[in-house]
């Protein structure tokens, strides 16, 4: 349920094309960083090779291939599919986890700093909708297991 | 004007009060229909929640519209991230109305709904589009003539163009607009569109987002750019902090970084203290020192009307 998704058709026309590297910024400024490389192994069933590559994560989500892509589509969903596939084995960066944590706990990725927003005569930060969200989020957990575990089989 | 609730997003309030001090100063003194609204949680930031679960991506963010949507209010937000991830996924939800019955199933739970009613703008399209030069040039007390700005527009301020639909993604020209509008040159450079490089910071990649942040900086100081003016927090820290932290280690390169609610500020005549830019770890003062200076001297058309009017020799 609401999972992230590839799409091998479009992912096929990547292959033949390439033209989004000539204008990625981690293409031209990380030497290795290649998502042409990784969506060969993609497309040959070798995705797993790049699992535990530093690469997957050197993606900026700049969306320069996206918008200069004649599918409108963009190297970066290969990119993100393989760091979702990696996270979910606990390969990543330990900033990552770090950043997860807080937000599933807190809702946010930091509090107000109360003390200097006194010094510049800031009013009181609203309410945060932590509460909410963390019924939601445990919400969604329980509808996806449901989903897979219809009669609530194997949930011992 | 429609009223509108502004999305701070987690980075600002966290890190960057003071940009939250001059975007509150700007938005007064424009008298525009602004609204803080209880509620709102982490937009969330795609980089890191998208990757682990993107459904806990698309939930987070459409429970943040849902609040605006419920109010009939529009949102604007001084954060590209914020509004370019809501975006994505109002976007996502409207393109694909199996998801957003799915989506709002949940919400029901807590009492919400997702319409996707709401326009969500970033403050500086918003500004050009919403508020609109004329508005913005009455409000100049003392215009930036003579000072060379960079841009950086953010890769989220106006990308991806499908969800955000406010500029060209790969041309765009609204910020340049405002800032000549301010009376400053808009440099027009190599690197002006290359992402800021701030995510490395946050996959344990530090020295490559400096090696980023580099590339711009050298850039610009070789063409004598007087400030790099943004609108983002992620490329504020980008280039604030870690351009200080490369001052530290013996590399200068001297440019001051202004927020777009600042430089806006600047000119509408507050003072740099009271917008906080004396906060900022790139010191601000050549910049303001320059700017004072130029309007020191006398009007550029003075020598040549003297000239003109002088007794003739001949
Ligand atoms: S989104 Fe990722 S792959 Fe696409 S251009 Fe930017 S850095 Fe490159
Ligand atoms: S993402 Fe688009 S531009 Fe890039 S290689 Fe694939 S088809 Fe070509």
């Amino acid at each position: 349920m609401l999972e992230a998704t590839l799409n091998f058709k479009l992912l096929e026309q990547c292959s033949k094309c390439g033209a989004c590297f000539s204008i990625c910024p981690s293409c031209m400024h990380i030497p290795g960083y290649d998502p042409r490389a990784v969506i060969r192994d993609i497309l040959d069933g070798n995705h797993d090779k790049w699992l535990s590559s530093r690469h997957i994560w050197q993606c900026l989500e700049c969306h320069h291939c996206l918008e200069i892509c004649y599918q409108h589509y963009g190297f970066e969903n290969a990119m993100t599919a393989l760091r979702t596939i990696a996270a979910k084995k606990g390969i990543h960066p330990t900033q990552v986890k770090r950043g997860w944590e807080m937000f599933v706990k807190t809702s946010r990725l930091g509090e107000p700093a109360l003390p200097a927003r006194k010094k510049l005569g800031l009013p009181e930060p609203k309410a945060s909708g932590a509460d909410e969200f963390k019924k939601l989020y445990a919400m969604l957990k329980a509808a996806r297991e449901k989903k897979e575990n219809p009669e609530g089989k194997g949930s011992e | 004007m429609k009223e509108f609730a502004v999305f701070w997003g987690c980075t600002i309030q966290t890190r960057f009060p003071f940009i939250e001090k001059s975007t509150r100063i700007v938005l007064e003194s424009f008298k525009l229909p602004y609204r803080d609204i209880d509620g709102f949680t982490c937009c969330p930031e795609k980089s890191l929640v998208n990757n682990i679960d993107h459904g806990a991506f698309v939930v987070t963010a459409a429970r943040n519209v849902a609040l605006v949507d419920e109010l009939d209010y529009d949102l604007v937000s001084p954060c590209t991230g914020c509004v370019s991830n809501l975006a994505t996924v109002k976007g996502e939800l409207r393109a694909n109305p199996r998801e957003k019955a799915e989506v709002n199933k949940l919400l029901k739970e807590v009492g919400r709904e997702f319409k996707g009613t709401s326009k969500l703008q970033h403050l500086v399209p918003f500004f050009h589009d919403t508020v609109g030069v004329h508005a913005i040039k009455q409000k100049i007390k003392k215009d930036f003539t003579g000072m060379r700005i960079g841009i950086h527009y953010g890769c989220h301020m106006i990308r991806p163009s499908h969800a955000l639909r406010n500029d060209d993604p790969l041309e765009p020209r609204k910020f340049d607009t405002l800032i000549t509008a301010l009376g400053a040159q808009s440099l027009q450079f190599m690197t002006k569109m290359m992402c800021c490089g701030q995510g490395l910071d946050r996959i344990d990649e530090h020295d490559r987002a400096l090696h980023f942040a580099r590339i711009k900086l050298k850039e610009l100081k070789s063409l004598g750019c007087d400030a790099l003016v943004l609108c983002c927090p992620s490329c504020f820290l980008q280039f604030d902090n870690n351009q200080f932290l490369m001052e530290k280690e013996g590399e200068k390169f001297g440019i001051p970084v202004i927020y777009f609610t600042e430089l806006l500020g600047l000119a509408m005549g507050y003072k740099p203290e009271d917008l906080g830019m004396d906060l900022h770890r790139v010191d601000c003062t050549p910049f303001i020192k320059k700017w004072e200076s130029l309007s020191e001297r006398p009007p550029r058309e003075d020598a040549i009307e003297d000239g003109l009017n002088a007794p003739g020799e001949l």
